[in-house]
């Protein structure tokens, strides 16, 4: 029997390569008949101190040269780095129990069932499993099992980053409810009847403290993680934070802050806060500041909340004066000035390119209050009077020629636009029409005008066309 | 402004800036960018009646072919030639810095200074006068409950943005959920931080006070989860005569039901004038899908009553509204919006010279995002109504290799037909811009752009020219003392974060 599992053994380790030199294969099948036990060359398997493998020269024995051709077979000088617990010296008792009634045991762990002779399989963790009593697939094995079998990665020595990135994934982690901190975290910190951490049991066959380093930013707080024995091997197993659904809702950005605290410390440094907020907000207190030992953590992008959306920066205004607090969240008061006090070096911004050329149809039906950022004289006559739009001297006709009678017409353009109008024009150029004092006369008074009032608030304003004598 | 001067000065404010202040932490930030850009206006002209022939279309021209106007028994006839190009360099500095630790928790001092000059040949690029502004500059006080502020201050309420010389008093009850805040001193000119005396803000000598007007105004304001409220009110008067200059009351505000969904609305009434001023009120759906939103909206310009303006009784207008965005895949966004407006009745018998009394505006375009650092935007926007008109196409594609640089490439081209003038405008703008980086508290930008512009016109004040504009643009911060450390009040106001 010990014969044949080490000749299942050998089956394992010959496709491998060793000392940078090829082996050749041993063909188990191939030899069915010439080998009536597994011991016979897998002799370590049954016997302490004996080798698993036999030495070359027992393949020589035939492979002469005259009875059979010569081959290259030679015993393996290392073994695939494992974690397995399993050695079969300690599984003898077993062996023989299993020896018992059949031809060898070894074919119980290292064949089929019902496999011709010889005819070898790697082992499968179910048939540990068979004798363990444990029913299920290997790695829905449940959680305090992982530890019979499997040595914790810290203790698992021999095996290198690559080899730990290549760990299966249990099935348990696929459920996107695993990153969880009420899923993972919960299992972690269960303990076992006898007061162990299950996280010591199954969560360290594959994970150790740097893997939860490198999420969890309150790592030292957390006696789960703490628990953990280091190894910066761990890491090779790549961890991402998921977005907990709470997030994903649009109105999350605007109401996270009730919720701020302590349950975001798992996931947020205290610098999350301030990637948006310009000071740290109130709750970010519970949070850790970022430090050497603790992760990452979130990493957050400033997104615009939900409201932000096109055409927002023309109509926040009412939304920012009733509650400027929200704003302040994010928002400097050099924010605001950038665009209510534009610079004239700063470029496109608020308008965009091209703005200064389409500015006519914009500022004609006033899209925005333009008087919110630009005074009117300093900014549109200053530029209108450079450019050449503002006549000299006494109002003549020739700018507005698209309409032949326009100065005789323009009551309607300028009660609708009357902010565009004085762009140019200056309280003379309508004085010359519109005062009682002198010219035509004409009445500029229209809808909603009411004197009375406007003499009562500022009879100054009326003497400018009145003089002394205000009707009314 | 010489350009040695202008850096003269940039360079002091920058020494000043970063030399150690006599207090426990400051935080600033520089701002500076320039542009050079190139502009070209009309030249008033005229020519007697006599030298003047028929044009092609019936009218009269002048012999060289420039579309004229004649009016009455005047001997001469006006028009409009193409203006010179003109080159302009404005640049502007930005220096903003706030200051705390002088062993009284919660004050701090804060000054937010422009330095601004022109570095072409003609100074005709607006904004760049005076050359030295104060945006803001005051002391302040900070506790949970009270915020106290004194100096030239900059007040943000549904009446719009005012600056003062003066101070100001917030105070915070019932959790920070109800603020009152009171503010007086001496008023500064709209859209400016300069006194009304001040000849910058007035190039065509109008009507104007003597005197700087005394401000005081005031709020109240409630917030909680579901429920913005705020109401202002703002007088401003005469010192010289002690009447009103204007005197005004508005209301804001923002219910959120349920989740996505919300009103904001707000309205001002002009006390002065018995007139109710602009309103709005929006509703608007957040989707992780869609964003929607309808609304209707009233604009009525303001005037002060130093100005016989208000007396001309200028009009509103009432318009609907709405916008749509869908994010049809995570990689694709579509968006939509439009208003209609229309002025409320002038009340003027302009048979000879009609003008639109309505108009629209609508626009669509899509957001395709590549992956992450790669995104294709295009949109179409038309707008037509009283004055002028406009519409075009634009598109843009941006990439950012890594977070802390992008480059985008940007295009376009616009028709701008105007109303009461010949000269329907084409357009098409090409551009590439260099976003990044540079260290962590450093950042700039850089964009090159070409402009080729068409004037038609059916007479030889048609012209084409094109131009390159530049525009670079650098944000350094520096400081001492972290968030960390700085005193809470300090914290919960708003200075100096990091430029994004």
């Amino acid at each position: 029997m010990t014969r044949r599992i080490a000749l299942a053994l050998l089956l394992l380790g010959a496709p491998t390569a060793a000392g940078g030199q090829q082996r050749a294969s041993f063909d188990h099948e191939k030899h069915r008949k010439v080998f009536p036990a597994c011991a016979a060359c897998h002799l370590g398997a049954a016997q302490a101190g004996a080798a698993l493998l036999p030495a070359a020269t027992v393949c020589a024995s035939c492979h002469d040269g005259t009875v059979q051709p010569r081959v290259a077979w030679r015993p393996r000088d290392t073994w695939p780095a494992t974690n397995l617990r399993f050695d079969h010296a300690t599984h003898r008792a077993a062996i023989a129990r299993l020896a018992a009634g059949a031809a060898s045991a070894c074919v119980a762990c290292h064949a089929e069932p019902d496999a011709p002779w010889m005819v070898v399989t790697p082992v499968k963790a179910e048939r540990c499993f068979d004798c363990h009593g444990i029913d299920a697939e290997h790695l829905a094995a449940p959680d305090a099992e992982c530890a019979r079998c499997h040595l914790p990665l810290a203790e698992a020595r021999n095996l290198t980053p690559r080899d730990v990135a290549g760990f299966p994934r249990p099935p348990s982690h696929l459920d996107p409810a695993f990153a969880s901190g009420a899923v993972h975290g919960a299992r972690a910190a269960a303990k076992t009847p006898g007061g162990v951490l299950r996280s010591a049991q199954s969560c360290a066959t594959c994970h150790a403290r740097e893997f939860c380093v490198s999420c969890h930013v309150d790592a030292p707080e957390q006696p789960v993680i703490q628990a953990f024995e280091p190894d910066p091997r761990s890491v090779a197993i790549q961890a991402r934070l998921r977005r907990p659904a709470s997030h994903a809702d649009p109105a999350f950005l605007v109401r996270h802050g009730a919720a701020a605290g302590a349950s975001c410390r798992s996931c947020h440094a205290r610098e999350s806060c301030l990637s948006c907020h310009a000071t740290p907000p109130a709750g970010s207190e519970a949070l850790a500041v970022a430090a050497p030992g603790r992760g990452t953590g979130a990493v957050i992008r400033r997104h615009a909340p939900a409201s932000h959306v096109d055409g927002f920066a023309e109509a926040h205004g009412a939304q920012a004066v009733a509650n400027p607090t929200q704003c302040g969240a994010c928002h400097i008061r050099p924010d605001c000035q950038a665009c209510h006090r534009p610079a004239a070096g700063a470029g496109p911004g608020y308008h965009g390119d091209g703005f200064l050329a389409r500015h006519p149809a914009a500022a004609y039906a006033r899209h925005t209050a333009c008087t919110d950022c630009h005074n009117a004289g300093s900014f549109c006559s200053t530029c209108h009077q450079r450019a050449g739009l503002v006549a000299p001297g006494p109002l003549r006709s020739g700018y507005h020629d698209a309409r032949e009678f326009f100065i005789v017409g323009h009551g309607q353009a300028a009660r609708q636009s009357l902010e565009s109008c004085v762009t140019c024009h200056a309280e003379r150029d309508c004085q010359s029409c519109h005062s009682a004092l002198g010219g035509r006369r004409f009445d500029p008074h229209g809808p909603g005008f009411d004197a009375g009032r406007l003499r009562r608030k500022n009879p100054e304003m009326c003497t400018a066309c009145h003089g002394a004598a205000i009707p009314g | 402004m010489t350009a040695a001067r202008l850096w003269a000065t940039a360079t002091a404010a920058l020494s000043a800036l970063a030399s150690p202040v006599g207090a426990q932490a400051y935080r600033a930030r520089l701002d500076v960018g320039a542009q050079s850009v190139a502009y070209r206006g009309v030249t008033l002209d005229s020519v007697p009646v006599g030298d003047t022939l028929a044009g092609a279309g019936g009218g009269p021209v002048s012999p060289d072919g420039f579309a004229v106007t004649c009016l009455g028994a005047d001997p001469y006839c006006t028009f409009f030639r193409p203006g010179p190009e003109r080159q302009a360099g404005p640049v502007t500095g930005v220096a903003d810095i706030s200051v705390w630790g002088f062993g009284v928790p919660g004050l701090r001092m804060r000054a937010s200074a422009r330095v601004s000059g022109d570095l072409g040949d003609a100074k005709i690029w607006p904004g760049t006068d005076p050359e030295f502004e104060l945006l803001e500059g005051y002391a302040e006080y900070a506790g949970p409950r009270l915020t106290a502020r004194a100096g030239r201050i900059t007040v943000f309420s549904r009446l719009g943005v005012a600056a003062l010389d003066g101070s100001s008093v917030a105070l915070r009850l019932a959790g920070r959920a109800l603020e009152l805040d009171v503010y007086a001193g001496w008023g500064l000119g709209r859209g400016a931080v300069l006194p009304i005396t001040s000849s910058v803000l007035n190039p065509l000598d109008e009507y104007r006070p003597g005197k700087r007007e005394i401000v005081v105004g005031g709020g109240v304001r409630w917030s909680d989860r579901w429920v913005d409220l705020g109401a202002s009110y703002r007088r401003e008067v005469d010192q010289r005569s002690e009447y009103f200059v204007s005197e005004r009351f508005g209301l804001s505000g923002a219910l959120r039901p349920v989740a996505g969904l919300s009103l904001t609305f707000g309205a001002d009434y002009d006390l002065a004038q018995a007139v109710w001023g602009s309103g709005e009120a929006t509703l608007a759906y957040r989707h992780h899908v869609f964003d929607a939103a309808a609304g209707v909206r009233r604009y009525r310009p303001h005037f002060e009553l130093w100005t016989i303006w208000g007396a001309f009784s200028p009009v509103p207008y009432r318009s609907v509204h709405g916008r749509l965005a869908v994010r049809v895949t995570p990689w694709l966004t579509l968006r939509t919006q439009g208003e209609r407006y229309s002025f409320d009745d002038t009340e003027t018998d302009t048979p000879l010279a009609d003008a639109e009394t309505d108009g629209w505006r609508w626009m669509w375009g899509g957001t395709v995002t590549v992956w992450e650092g790669l995104t294709f935007d295009a949109g179409y926007h038309v707008e037509f109504g009283a004055g002028a008109a406009s519409r075009g196409i634009g598109a843009s594609a941006s990439y950012a290799p890594r977070p802390e640089i992008r480059v985008t490439a940007h295009g376009s081209t616009l028709e701008r037909p105007l109303e009461f003038r010949y000269s329907t405008a084409d357009l098409t703008i090409l551009g590439i811009e260099l976003e990044g980086r540079v260290r962590r508290r450093a950042r700039m930008a850089l964009g090159l752009a070409r402009y080729a512009d068409s004037r038609e016109r059916p007479d030889a004040g048609s012209f084409d020219w094109n131009q390159v504009r530049l525009t670079a643009r650098v944000s350094v911060e520096f400081g001492r003392g972290t968030e960390t450390t700085a005193p809470a009040v300090i914290n919960r106001l708003p200075s100096g974060r990091v430029a994004r």
